[in-house]
This record gives C-alpha cells, structure tokens and sequence, in this order.
C-alpha cells in the first residue's frame, strides 16, 4: 500500500514537472552562455504563451513562426539564429550577443526602456483629482480657513529640527521649517484648495504624518500623507433625527455608499474639496434620496429623476450674439464630448448665451446655429485639425506665449510638449505688435519651439533652452505650481 | 569623457560599443597614468572642502527621490533646484539649460552616450548652497541634462559626486534618504568621536585615489570591478563578462533599440543571482547587461559592472577616502 501511495505521488509529481515544463515561465526561458544568448522553447507553447515570449523578449513574431515550423536557422536583419533540438518538444533558439553601436539611436528611448521594465512610470500622485474628503484621526492636526493650512504636528519633542515637504513646495526638503511649539511642531502655509501630498522631515528623517489616516504609496516602499483643501461645504440642515447621511454624486460616480457627512446641531454637513467644474449630487438619508432643499438648481437626468446642482469656480459666459434670428443656438466642444443637444444656450438681451463652469485647461467649442456648426465669431484663438477649424479658449490661463518679430509672416504657430509638438494645433495671433497665443499649464517643465511660416525658430524671448534628439534646440519653460 | 558624459555611458552604456581609441585623444596620447577624465584631466583629483554653516560635526541632507535618482536640493549661483546625488560623475556637472551663460574657463572633448564625440566646457562658480553646507570657487562642467528633466519632470541644476565631499566620511541611508556627511581630521578620524565610528559589517579598502569608487565584488566566485555609482538607477554587468559568470544570470526581459535606418542594439535585463560582497551573498539584485567597454575606456581600467540604486537598498553605506576605506551595513531581513 505504502508503495502504491509513493508510486502515486511520483507519478503526481512527474506530471506536475512535465506540465510545469511545457508552461511558459519568463524567468526560465533566456539564458547567457558562451557569449550567445538562448532562449528555451517549448514547441506546445499556445499562441498566447508564444506571442508573450516575443513581446517580452522583442523577438520578430516571424522568427517564433519559423521555429515552431522546424527551421534550424534564419536570419534576421544582419544577424543569424540557430535552432537546436534539446529534447522532444524542446528547442534552443540562439544568437550571439550583440555588440552593435547604433550612433542614430535616441538617448530617450533607451531611458523609457529601463524605465518600463523597472516598472517606473513617473508620476505618483493625481494631483488633479476630482473630490476629496480628508480622514483625520485628530481634526485639529489641520485647518484650512480658505488661504491659510496649518500644519500640526504634536510629537517629536526631542526634534532639533522638523521641515514639512509636500506637492506644495516641490517636495523641498528646506523651505517650510516648522516652528516649536509646547507640544510639537507647527507651520502654516498659503494654499489653494486642492489635493496635496506631503511628509514631514524630523532631524532629517522622512515621516508621514501620524495622524493622518489618508496615505497612498511614495513609489519607495513608503507612504506619503494625502490632505485636501476644501472649497465646499455639503450642508444638509435638520434631519436631525437621521442615523446615517451621506452625499453622492457624479464626483464619486453615484456610489450608493457615498461620503459620510457628520453630525452638527443644526443637521449635517462635510466640507469637501471638489476640483473647478459642474456636479451632479443628491443625499441619501437614512437610504431615502433627497435633492438638496437649499440648492434651486435642480435638473433631470435622463430618468427623469431630479439631480442638485453645483457649479465649482466661476462660470465663463459662453455668448454669441444674434444676427439674423436665430431659433436655437447648442453650445458643444472637448469639455462635453461634443454632445449636439446637452448645453441649449438662453436666448437673451444681449444675445445667445450659457454661462458654465469648468475646470482651468485648454478648450475647443463650436456654436451649433440652427443645425449649422459655426466657430465663435469674436474669438480670434482657433486650432486647425485637418482643415477644421475650432474656436479655442484657455480658462485660467497662465501663460501667453509671446513672439514680437516677424509681424509680415502669414502663419505663425507654437507647438510643444503640451501639445504633441502638433505642427497645427495653436496658431498665434498678431495682437497689439507681437504674436501672441494663451494656454493654460499644469505645473511642470515644458519644451516649445514657434514655426514661422514653415520654418522651426527657439523663442527669442527665452534664454531657457535645451539640446533635442535632432540636435537643434528647444525653448524651456517652466511653469511653477 | 567627463562625469556627465560617464553618467551616461552608465545608462547609457546599453549602447554598447566604444569609440575606437582614435577619438579619445586625450586619452591614447594622454601620459597621465589612469584613471583618467577625457575630457579634463586636471580636475581629476581636485576635491573641495565645504563650509559648514553649523557649528555642529555633521550634516544630513535629506535626499529627495525622483524615481530611482537621489536628489539634494541646492542653491548655485542664484539659481534654485536639485542636484542628482550621482557617484559616477567625476566632479561637479551643471546643466546647460541653466549655466551656458556662464564666462567658460575651458572646454575639451567628451564622448556622448552613443560614442559620438562632443565638447564640454567649463565654468567657474563663485558658490554652491547644499543644506547647512556650502561651496565657494567651484568649477564645473556643463552639458545637456534635459533629458533627465524630461524623463522625471523635476528640475535638474545638475550632478554632484565624490569630488564634492572627499574630504569628509560620508554616510549614504538610502533605505532613510539620508545622506550624512561628517567632520574627520586629517587622520581620517572622526573630529567628534561622541557618536562613535559607523559600525560596518564588511569593509573594503579603497584602492584608486581619484573622484570614482571602485568596489571588488564576486560573481561565481570571480572577482569583479564594480563601480560605484549612485547616479545609476540599476546595476549593471558587462556583457563581456566570463561565460561562468553570465550564467549565473537571469534573463527576463530584452529590446532592440533601433534608431534611424539601422539595425538596432540590443539591451538585455535581469537579475544577479550569485553576487557577493565579502561574506554576503546578496540575491536577486536588478541588473542591465550591455557592453561595458565605452564605460571602461572612460574610467580608463576595466569595468566588469556598476552598483547603482539596487545596491544602495542592500544597506547603509559609509566611505572615508581619507582612511581609504569603504564599509557597508547590510539591512536585516525584517528591516527591508
């Protein structure tokens, strides 16, 4: 018996090997010897196992073809691959190491190379998030009035020496010293509201905030603490009676779970922070929806149910002014997918016209009259996307890119990293003796260049530039958060 | 080659294959024994000694990261930002972007990442502000650095390496982004022996006396030269390397990186299954293997690999020129 039970469990086990075999394992399949590279095919790879050995391993899907139809050698390019047999179903696949110099390769491809493999991808925080709600284990550890966040941290007496670093102060590790007080460190700090991410340094030492429950991870193996500035304050008065409320809204996508509001005398109430923008919102007491009653500006959706309303930041007045009694005029562009019937402007006074709120950033819109698309007439910023024109505005923005020579070219166009380099995107202007165009930034570097009537020049305004991969130059440009 | 240009030989190395020796010619003409900077030999051993704004013996500077790179923040001229923490980088390297302004002092050859050859100049700067330290008379090379701004969206002043700090031991806390500088006398000695000397579980004596550090290590029993380079955000082995030792290899990822109308390069990556360091085995270690030879040329003696940020996870690191004397303090298993 005991015999038959060992048998059994060779036999388990040699299938398990044997299957184990025939699995593709990426850390088993390429080897160095000899100065060749091999890789270790098993001819009852499936297609997927196959197409995976040659993404992972950037093998012409061709040559993996011709192994699985029994060639013994191919070349590819300048190079030759061998196939030898080393077991039933088992191939080797081989070449020498290559030892090429490709002086035309760019510098960059090869650092976003070791950037993928090592599973980097850069940014670490979504700093330009919708909505947020802070989660404290002691709320005066932080308090935001509007302009002014102070920053308190009751610990580390003993400290010589505590700095708060954050998203605020590009992560120096110098410029908020925090001050001593009786039972810790203090330091106040004008924001904006928004989403920030920050640790504190004790005597040199990276510390996430202790009382501080919202973290997500600093791409090191750490944690970096997450506060949000507020701009809002949800406000339900009375149910006071109620066990549980909360708002929802398409800042959280409707979840019915939705954010927890707490308990005041008067009601309930949450101060959020939600990014400039239109909000769709409703609570729930105690499982019963209820519309906001302090908010008039309800609307239905596309139930007929009725949602509350907010707009975020100042509305800009899209207008267009009436010229021959026009019966409807739809205000559509990139910040509504272009919908043909969503924002109906109101016809007015002083003409056409929909004040709505967005978030700062770079716009493109038309006027839909009548069933026509028509570009805004006074706006003179326009982007060109095959032969298309569209009336282009910057909300908020915060840099105007400026060109005072060349006032007889016929095009003049900047183009950069913020846009793709797209050789038509943003046409500059002659306005008041220079060319200019208006964007909005996120904060960060960008390269630029302005293209003269076809021909590539830096900015001669800027003394910022750096060497690109064709070997000419590009305008620097920073833009400070 | 000169420090930036070496850096990128390092990540850039993947590039493989050298110059031949008559663009170097510094180098093939050059009697100065190696190691040697092609692109200016005299700054090779200069090293600078800071001034302390405290009275204190020692300094942290905290370390900010940016993806694998350590950066300190610094003050130079008056311009503000982050230098890359970059042990590879013969002296101080400034970006262009920001200093080409600067009067030149010099220039001279450099070999750029993919063996092309190019010019670095130098300049002189009046002063250079790191935390609680500073620099005056500080002269530099400056290249292009944009491509690391680009990669890492942070602003890159420049590189600061060894020649900057010789004179003091210096502590690098990867896993604690510290790095730690203290006061030694002209003995090598601690000025303030309060805190004791730093504890270390291997040690290795410095052999070379320039700006780089150079490390022996084992792979399959072979002795390696490694350099030291914290500028590197992976290891690095030459594929070159004995055939015993490549087989000790893991190969889990490979690209051919083709630029213009060419065949491509081929760049393979995996990890050293069998690296030691004195006693310590230390596995599973990230690492590139490429050609090493521009790298190797560059330093002027043989590199079989580079001990970047994997390395610097291992433990705490402490190197006192002075005394000639490297030690490391492996971090515990429960500790990583």
């Amino acid at each position: 018996m005991k015999t038959i039970i060992r048998y059994t469990f060779l036999l388990v086990g040699l299938i398990g090997f044997l299957t184990a075999q025939a699995q593709f394992n990426p850390d088993k399949v390429c080897r160095i010897e000899n100065g060749r590279i091999i890789f270790s095919v098993n001819l009852k790879w499936t297609e997927k196992e196959q197409k995976e050995l040659s993404s992972l391993f950037d093998l012409d899907s061709t040559l993996i073809a011709q192994v699985y139809h029994g060639k013994s050698e191919m070349k590819m390019a300048d190079e030759t691959w061998k196939v030898k047999k080393v077991g039933d179903n088992l191939v080797e696949l081989s070449k020498p190491i290559s030892s090429k110099a490709d002086k035309t390769l760019k510098t960059n491809d090869v650092f976003l190379m070791i950037d993928k493999w090592m599973n980097f991808t850069g940014n670490f925080t979504e700093e330009s998030v919708v909505f947020g709600v802070n989660n404290l284990d002691r709320p005066y550890v932080f308090i935001y009035n509007g302009i002014k966040a102070q920053f308190y941290l009751p610990a580390f007496i003993a400290a010589k020496n505590v700095c708060l670093s954050g998203t605020f102060n590009s992560w120096s590790a110098t410029h908020t010293p925090m001050k001593r007080v009786s039972d810790g460190w203090m330091a106040d700090i004008n924001l904006k509201p928004g989403k920030y991410t920050y640790k504190y340094i004790v005597d040199g030492k990276w510390t996430p905030d202790p009382n501080n429950k919202l973290r997500e991870r600093d791409g090191e193996g750490g944690y970096n603490s997450v506060i949000y500035c507020f701009n809002h304050q949800f406000e339900l008065k009375g149910y006071v009676n109620a066990r549980k409320v909360v708002v929802t809204g398409n800042f959280t996508n409707w979840n019915p779970k939705g954010i927890m509001m707490n308990k005041t005398a008067e009601g309930w109430s949450l101060p959020v922070y939600l990014r400039d923008g239109t909000y769709a919102y409703k609570f729930l007491v105690d499982g019963q929806w209820r519309t906001d009653p302090a908010n008039k500006t309800v609307r239905k959706d596309g139930n007929g149910n009725l949602n509350s309303f907010i707009g975020i930041g100042e509305p800009y007045v899209f207008k267009f002014s009436s010229v021959a009694g026009e019966k409807q005029v739809i205000l559509a562009g990139s910040f509504n997918n272009w919908d043909q019937s969503e924002l109906v402007m109101n016809k007015t006074d002083k003409g056409w016209q929909l004040p709505y709120v967005l978030s700062p950033g770079n716009y493109e819109y038309k006027f839909i009259v009548d069933g026509l698309w028509k570009t805004d007439p006074v706006n003179p910023f326009m982007t060109e996307n095959n032969g298309i024109h569209n009336s282009f505005i910057a909300l908020k923005a915060n840099h105007l890119f400026e060109l005072s020579k060349y006032p007889d070219a016929r095009k003049v166009i900047v183009t950069g990293s913020f846009n793709g380099w797209d050789i038509n995107g943003y046409r500059m202007i002659w306005q008041d003796g220079k060319w200019i165009f208006p964007l909005y930034l996120r904060p960060g570097k960008y390269t630029y260049k302005f293209i003269i009537d076809g021909t590539w020049i830096l900015d001669p305004q800027n003394k910022l530039y750096e060497q690109n991969e064709y070997e000419t130059n590009n305008s620097v440009l920073w833009i400070e958060p | 080659m000169k420090t930036g240009a070496i850096k990128y030989s390092i990540l850039l190395f993947l590039l493989i294959v050298v110059a031949p020796a008559t663009l170097l010619p510094n180098l093939s003409t050059s009697p100065i024994p190696i190691p040697i900077s092609y692109s200016f030999i005299s700054l090779q051993t200069i090293t600078y000694t800071p001034e302390f704004n405290l009275s204190s013996d020692s300094v942290v500077i905290p370390l900010k990261r940016a993806g694998r790179l350590f950066l300190i923040e610094a003050k130079v001229e008056d311009q503000t930002g982050n230098l890359v923490f970059d042990t590879g980088a013969n002296g101080l390297v400034l970006n262009a972007t920001y200093f080409r302004d600067h009067a030149k002092t010099g220039g001279s050859n450099t070999i750029g990442i993919t063996g092309a050859v190019g010019v670095v100049e130098q300049i002189s700067i009046s002063r250079i502000e790191l935390p609680e330290i500073t620099y005056k008379n500080v002269r530099a090379d400056v290249t292009n650095l944009g491509h690391i701004e680009n990669r890492r969206g942070i602003k890159i002043l420049g590189l600061i390496g060894f020649s900057m700090m010789k004179n003091l031991e210096i502590v690098i806390d990867a896993k604690h982004n510290q790095l730690i500088l203290i006061r030694i006398d002209k003995a090598g000695r601690r000025t303030n022996s309060a805190g004791g000397e730093f504890k270390a579980d291997y040690m290795q004596r410095i052999e070379n006396n320039t700006n780089i550090l150079f490390l022996k290590g084992k792979i399959a029993g072979r002795n390696l030269n490694f350099c030291f380079d914290t500028g590197a955000e992976t290891n690095a082995i030459s594929s070159d390397s004995n055939k015993s030792v490549l087989n000790t290899l893991t190969i889990t990822r490979r690209s051919v990186l083709k630029g213009a109308g060419s065949t491509g390069s081929e760049v393979l990556f995996g990890r050293m299954n069998d690296f030691a360091m004195g006693e310590k085995q230390i596995r599973e270690m990230e690492t590139i293997i490429t050609n090493l030879d521009a790298l190797s040329d560059a330093f002027g003696t043989k590199i079989d690999g580079m001990l970047g940020y994997n390395f610097l996870e291992q433990g705490i690191v402490c190197i006192n020129f002075v005394k000639k004397q490297f030690g490391i303090r492996f971090i515990k298993g429960e500790e990583k």
